[in-house]
């Protein structure tokens, strides 16, 4: 059958000729879309439908939009934080030890403290474990840029992962990831499909629809399964983030190593001195600017003495490397963690240690009083120094407080001028010239062809001679400053009424200002003029008035100029006429032609340059489209014939008139590209292809496009000494802070841990003021919260107790104390502590010691306002009574205690019970016309109306409430017990303690409401006259009496009995009074019987009951006994 | 808390407490004239703090017995509606420049109104903050009501003028590139007079075209003659350049005031020459911020977020270099400066200017007082 297999020419569909072209109308059709072959049915139907369908796409699509941001990432980004979260026993260490397999292919068994790896070409990460301490969790939500939430399937959410996330959402909400573990707990598939599905559920309402979670499904070995571990890492790999607010505006470390670099001897002799200690890390969110404060969470605020640059210990693959693969290799998977005593080799600001044991470090209690390293192993290791440039650098100070002494002044010092030997010959005679160091520059100048020959050699000079120059600068800078004010000095000196006197000083003038002018030509030169030589090491204060001081201090201090004068004209200048006019000399503009050309171009009606006159324009238009064909004349565009005629003009070779066209069609190109995509790119990013779309948003993103560019281009080209000085240590580099003066328990308790974090402060921030802020009590926590009760503060990088008073607004703007939190409301609080930006987010926490099995934060808040004073009020009723009554006219007494208290509320308004309004009016003062004078304190006021002598008047005013000026900063890495930090108590807390109970005040307890007796108000009579003109509605009604009762009657009209009747009606009462009796008395009886019978019920009850049970005990004594037999039988 | 920045002599003072009232850190000024006859600080100075203490709001100002010593520790910005007599040692414009940098960081708008010298020979005018200073600040994204009005003129000594400074709050300034002057296709000015013929206003104007004519034709001067009484006779011009990129440059200049024995009495057409030459010699400098308002550039782009800026200037003037040094002091904030030179030819006399070009990352500087709801 094989055989019968066809193996003929395959047939070949046509693609030209008549066939083919049918055939393609056909299919044309076919292919079209629905919309093309029916359009009727896409026509508009309804305006109305249209409208609201393009209003819904708009909306759509503005959803989208996200304010732009510029963005400022470096080049070279710090590691990404990974915080590793979760309660205790859920697995985050083993995850850890996981993930660094993994990426460095090493196993680390003790893990302390962050540890960085490269986990791709251009990315590092560091990861850092979490404990279960709120300190660390809120310290770690602040610093994180990735957080992988653990969460053990087989117990569920626990409070911990709860609280972490609403921290997390205060702070600016970093990526959270979740992992579910433990899930070889469940025995069963399905218990595992339901608890996965249920954990996911509850993840998504806490975080977004839609949030990660990852599975590990179990261990093996003791690890994670290798895929599962990949899976998370190939994850984290390629996640993106968003710029958050406060990261993006402040600089922040999280310190990878922290040494104490105290000096050894005053350790010593003073064991419990404050500390100098040194931390590393990488400098992340934005430019960490040098000597400005930080905020180290736990410790406090502190100045930064020093802040230096050093090698990267864990760098990115060398991008120079041109066929560089896709995964790294195994060299280029680094691991950083000094904490845990990784990464071999340790670089200091000046020294490089290498570990020798390779193992892990001491224990953190035995380290207190060592230094971290063997300083003979490290001066050992020490290998970028030779010896003799040591001692090049090494100083002598020959008297105690002077400056150092360097070789370089020591050999000034000794400079015997020694002449050395140089030989001419001279008309056959040789002679010898003694030629001094001092000429060595002209003569090098006068035989400059011979050092051409040597290239070393010359940039060598050629850099000698750079720095001779700025020697040179450096001197002339006391001039230099001294001048720089001159101008302005000027117009403070009176002038001399003689003309000649004026013209020398013209002339003086004149000079000033040409040297003034001329300091500023070259770019060098006018740095220095302005900063002086800038050394970043100088504190910025000092700048201004030691600069002389340095300049005169000759030979280590050994001799001083006299500096009198220097000191009288240093004080002129600094005492001048403050003034920020410019008063430069103005010359003639008018005086000739040369000076009015020069100006003349500065003006429209003047000389254009080429990139922008209207001709030059148009011309290169031209030349850019030139080459048209105007097909109506059949004419082609003029420029190739100009072109012509320029090649015969200058008679050209033909190599340089093709290498001249070269260029210019290149440069044609590239305009031509440019052209398009100016177009192009503008109808690609508004999504449509039309240009009307151009909206604000695009012209903004693309103005943020250009920024950023300029921000990363500018500096490329500098080293970073120079770059730093401009823009500050830029995020990624490799920073050691020193910080002096802290205090010796955070050394000596240090935990490796605890993360180490030190946040940047803004200039204002380290400012003291009243914070307001929106607050609302966590709905799940169990208390409300009562002002002026400790509250711990987490806000930007600080915690801190404060004491805070809540408050509502009323609707105009008065602030209104409250004394709790309402239950489920907003409301606001002030509370004093550091100045914050507004729109910063905060938890609030009652306590952070120990654990509770609730919830433990108490509220959430943002930043509304900060101030250096406050309004709040709470109100304060002043209470009087009148005491003469005259028409509208009413005195008043017992609101206030003496005349001075009623002249400061002189035209306050106050008011009746009964809603009479009125005026305090004036105090009573003397006696009166009755001749008695009033109580102290009593006043004369007006009303409205006339007021009863039984009404009460009230004064309704507001009193100021003080904010408490506590604020104590959470110093818990200060302690051996970090998580015990216990600062100020609540009076209800201290009133459990002691078992106190609250104070109980008389007058705020509730009495019944005694009224004084003897008073009623007539009704309300309305005369005949009025009533005719209300309306029907207000006319007082003519009721229908009530009907009366019997009993009504008997009371209206007195009976007086016969003596029969009163014996009949005394007999009845009798008879009624005896059935009564009997009654009440049968009744009593009834129920003694029922609780008899109900005892004797109860009683045979119990019988009953003991019966039943000593049969049940029988029969089952019986069953158990035949079981027995018959298993004994059996 | 931070560092108290500590200065001495009575110069730069008002850089000082700007910097100081901004970036929230204390400052103390010692050796006030502390050698002069009249040590310690004079009353317009202390008419200086004053204004401070009533926009803001927290600041504490301690003044040692003698007045050669001051001690500021600055409070919160408030702004607010006021009014503020100045002191006639200085005119308007000493103050005005302490308003104009602090004003858009205040929590509520200010709406000031200053009485003094609207004009004298030693500040800019308040013309001149209204022609180029306003413009400045919109570029840096200072937008909404800003206005200066001047409501009454008042000549040295004298003084008896009224200005309204109105200003918004912003919360964060705007980055902007100041690198292209364009070409100066207008000028604008206003000549003024004070209890003088009303002809020397015409006069001014006259002058002042005669020179600017030959340079370009889009001239136009308004006249300003004060009606009802003012206190003291003077006069003035100000004239300023706009250019095709929408960059202002000012001059100015007035009359010697009277009872100022020292200097002869001066002449409209001179005064008028001499305004119109200085603009001139402005535009000449080449720089697109004018040269006396060059620290406010400064100070905004200082302030601006962190980004790229830059500006170019003519030449530095002393004020602005220690303005630099200030900034430097009080926001770390150090300026890239690179020297232009300028293309013209080299005059005869030798006065070349040469144009800088100042490139800094902003510290990032937002409105912390302003309110939130």
């Amino acid at each position: 059958m094989e055989s019968v297999e066809t193996t003929g020419k395959s047939h070949r569909i046509r693609h030209s000729g008549r066939k083919a072209e049918k055939k393609k109308l056909k299919n044309a059709s076919e292919e079209a879309s629905t919309k093309q072959r029916n359009p009727r049915a896409f026509a508009i139907q309804s305006t109305n439908k249209l409208n609201r369908s393009f209003r819904h796409a708009q909306d759509l699509k503005a959803k989208k939009h996200h304010i732009p941001v510029v963005n400022r990432a470096t080049n070279e980004p710090p590691p990404v934080v990974v915080a590793i979260v979760g309660p205790p026993k859920v697995g985050k260490t083993t995850l850890m030890q996981c993930i660094i397999k993994n990426y460095t292919r090493q196993r680390l068994s003790n893990i302390q403290g962050p540890v960085t790896v490269v986990s791709g070409k251009k990315r590092r990460l560091t990861i850092i474990e979490c404990n279960n301490d709120l300190t660390s969790m809120i310290d770690l939500a602040k610093v994180a840029d990735l957080i992988l939430l653990m969460i053990d399937a087989s117990f569920g959410f626990e409070m911990e992962t709860f609280e972490f996330l609403n921290i997390c959402q205060v702070h600016g909400f970093p990526k959270v990831m979740g992992i579910l573990t433990h899930l070889d707990n469940f025995k069963q598939a399905k218990a595992i499909k339901k608890a996965k599905k249920n954990l996911k559920h509850r993840f998504w309402t806490e975080l977004y629809q839609g949030a990660k979670l990852f599975y590990l499904s179990g261990m093996v070995y003791g690890e994670y399964q290798k895929t599962e571990i990949r899976n998370l890492c190939r994850f984290i790999s390629v996640m993106k983030f968003r710029p958050l607010i406060w990261r993006t505006t402040h600089p922040y470390i999280l310190a990878d190593r922290m040494e104490d670099i105290t000096d050894p001897e005053l350790l010593r002799t003073k064991p419990d001195c404050t500390r100098n200690i040194s931390m590393y890390g990488f400098v992340r969110g934005t430019h960490l600017k040098p000597n400005t404060s930080v905020h180290i969470p736990g410790l406090g605020d502190c100045k930064l003495s020093d802040v230096s640059l050093i090698t990267d210990p864990c760098p990115l693959p060398d991008r120079g490397d041109k066929k560089q693969r896709r995964s790294l290799n195994i060299q280029e998977r680094l691991m950083y963690a000094p904490m845990s005593g990784v990464g071999g080799i340790v670089y200091d600001k000046d020294a490089v240690y290498i570990d020798v044991d390779g193992g892990p470090k001491n224990e953190p209690g035995e380290e207190e009083n060592m230094p971290t390293t063997n300083p003979i192993m490290s001066s050992l290791a020490e290998s970028s120094k030779t010896i003799d440039s040591k001692l090049a650098e090494s100083g002598v100070t020959l008297f105690k407080g002077h400056q150092v002494l360097s070789t370089e002044d020591a050999e000034k010092f000794m400079q015997v001028d020694m002449p050395e030997e140089e030989t001419v010959v001279i008309g056959g005679r040789k002679r010898r010239r003694a030629v001094f160091a001092d000429e060595e520059g002209n003569e090098s100048g006068s035989d400059d062809d011979d050092d051409d020959d040597d290239d070393d050699d010359d940039e060598e000079e050629s850099d000698s001679g750079v720095e001779d120059e700025s020697d040179v600068d450096d001197a002339e800078e006391v001039q230099d400053d001294s001048d720089t004010d001159f101008i302005t000095d000027q117009p403070d000196e009176p002038l001399e009424p003689s003309a000649s006197g004026l013209n020398w000083k013209i002339n003086l003038r004149k000079k000033a200002e040409l040297a003034f002018y001329e300091r500023q030509n070259s770019s060098a030169s006018l740095r220095r003029l302005v900063y002086g030589s800038i050394d970043p090491k100088s504190s910025p204060a000092e700048t201004g008035s030691s600069d002389e001081e340095q300049q005169n201090d000759l030979a280590g201090g050994l001799f001083k100029i006299s500096k009198q004068d220097q000191e009288r004209e240093i004080n002129h200048k600094q005492n001048a006429r403050d003034c920020s006019r410019d008063q430069t000399a103005v010359r003639d503009w008018m005086k000739d032609h040369v000076t009015k050309a020069s100006v003349m171009s500065r003006f429209v009606t003047g000389h254009w340059e080429e990139g922008e006159d209207a001709q030059a324009l148009l011309d290169q238009d031209e030349e850019l489209y030139g080459d048209f064909e105007d097909l109506e004349t059949g004419e082609k565009g003029g420029v190739q014939e100009e072109e012509e005629i320029r090649v015969d003009n200058r008679k050209e070779t033909k190599r340089e008139r093709e290498e001249r066209l070269k260029i210019k069609r290149l440069e044609r190109k590239r305009k031509l590209k440019e052209a398009f995509d100016r177009n192009y790119d503008v109808e690609k990013s508004s999504g449509k292809n039309s240009k009307e779309e151009v909206s604000l948003f695009d012209d903004v993103k693309r103005e943020l496009e250009e920024q950023a560019k300029m921000n990363r281009d500018e500096f490329q080209d500098m080293d970073d000494e120079q770059r730093i000085q401009y823009e500050g240590y830029r995020p990624g580099l490799y920073v050691r802070l020193e910080i002096h003066d802290v205090p010796s328990t955070f050394v000596t308790r240090f935990n490796p841990n605890y993360p180490l974090i030190s946040g940047g402060l803004l200039a204002v921030e380290s400012n003291m003021g009243y914070l307001k802020t929106r607050i609302k009590r966590h709905r799940w926590y169990k208390r409300i919260l009562k002002s002026r009760d400790p509250l711990i503060i987490s806000i930007g990088w600080r915690r801190y107790q404060t004491l805070p008073m809540y408050f509502m607004e009323d609707h105009n703007m008065r602030q209104r104390m409250l004394k709790y939190t309402p239950e489920h409301m907003h409301c606001w609080a002030h509370f004093w502590g550091p100045i914050t930006p507004q729109g910063t987010g905060f938890v609030g926490l009652q306590s952070i010691a120990g654990s509770t099995p609730d919830f433990r934060i108490a509220a959430t808040g943002t930043i509304l306002e900060s101030d250096c004073s406050t309004q709040l009020v709470k109100k304060l009723k002043l209470v009087g009574y009148p005491y003469k009554i005259h028409k509208n006219t009413c005195y008043v007494k017992d609101m206030f205690n003496s005349a001075l208290e009623v002249a400061k509320f002189e035209g306050a308004a106050i008011r009746t019970v009964s809603g009479i309004r009125g005026q305090v009016k004036k105090a009573v003062t003397g006696t009166n016309k009755e001749g008695n004078q009033g109580p102290a304190g009593a006043f004369r006021a007006l009303f409205e109306d006339k007021v009863r002598s039984s009404d009460i008047i009230f004064c309704r005013t507001w009193y100021p409430v003080p904010i408490p000026k506590v604020e104590m900063t959470v110093d818990n890495l200060l302690l051996r017990e970090k998580d015990s930090w216990c600062g100020m108590k609540t009076v209800g807390q201290l009133r459990f303690e002691k078992k106190l109970k609250p104070p109980v005040h008389e007058d705020s307890l509730y009495k019944p409401v005694e009224r004084r007796p003897g008073h009623h108000f007539r009704g309300l009579v309305v005369p005949a006259s009025l009533q005719k003109e209300l309306p029907f509605s207000s006319k007082p009604k003519m009721q229908r009496k009530k009907k009366e009762s019997k009993k009504d009657k008997l009371m209206k009209t007195a009976v007086v009995r016969e003596p029969k009747d009163r014996q009949v009606a005394a007999l009845m009462n009798a008879i009624h009074t005896i059935h009564r009796d009997r009654r009440l008395r049968t009744i009593e009886e009834k129920k003694k019987k029922v609780a008899e019978h109900h005892k004797k019920m109860r009683k045979l009850e119990v019988q009953e009951k003991f019966r039943h049970k000593e049969a049940k005990k029988k029969i089952y004594k019986a069953l158990s006994k035949g079981d027995k037999k018959s298993k004994n039988k059996s | 808390m931070s560092g108290v920045l500590e200065y001495e002599g009575c110069n730069y003072l008002r850089q000082r407490l700007i910097l100081s009232t901004l970036s929230g850190k204390s400052v103390r000024i010692k050796k006030i004239r502390h050698k002069d006859e009249n040590p310690g600080l004079h009353e317009f100075e202390g008419n200086l703090l004053r204004l401070l203490d009533t926009i803001t709001n927290g600041t504490k100002m301690t003044i040692s017995v003698t007045g050669t010593t001051l001690f500021y520790q600055p409070g919160i910005l408030h702004g607010g509606k006021f009014e503020h007599e100045c002191n006639n040692d200085r005119s308007i414009g000493y103050y005005l420049e302490v308003l104009l940098c602090l004003a858009p960081f205040c929590k509520t708008s200010l709406k000031a109104t200053l009485k003094g010298i609207t004009t004298d020979q030693w500040d800019p005018s308040v013309d001149y903050y209204k022609d180029i200073a306003l413009p400045l600040m919109r570029q840096y994204g200072v937008v909404g009501d800003l206005e200066i009005k001047v409501k009454k003129r008042g000549s040295a000594p004298g003084g008896g003028g009224e200005v309204l400074f109105q200003c918004p709050v912003i919360k964060k300034l705007r980055t902007a590139q100041i690198t292209d002057l364009g070409k100066v296709k207008r000028i604008r000015g206003v000549a003024y007079t004070t209890k003088t013929s009303p002809q020397f206003a015409n006069r001014l104007v006259t002058s002042a075209r005669g020179v600017l004519n030959n340079f370009i034709p889009d001239i136009y001067i308004y006249t300003d003659v004060s009606k009802g009484p003012a206190k003291s006779p003077g006069f003035g011009i100000c004239l300023h350049g706009e250019t095709t990129t929408g960059k202002f440059l000012a001059a100015e200049s007035c009359s010697v005031p009277r009872g100022d024995t020292d200097e002869e009495p001066s002449v409209p057409e001179d005064v008028a020459v001499n305004a119109a030459n200085s603009l001139l010699e402005e535009i000449y400098k080449g720089g697109c911020v004018d040269s006396n308002s060059q620290y406010l550039s400064l100070l905004f782009m200082a302030l601006g977020e962190q980004d790229v800026q830059k500006v170019m200037f003519g030449p530095l003037t002393s004020y602005s270099i220690q303005f630099l040094r200030h900034i430097k002091d009080f926001f770390q904030v150090v300026f890239k400066l690179e020297s232009k030179l300028t293309d013209e030819d080299v005059l005869d006399d030798k006065l070349e200017y040469t144009r800088v070009l100042l490139t800094c990352v902003g510290f990032g500087f937002f409105n912390l007082n302003k309110a939130t709801r």
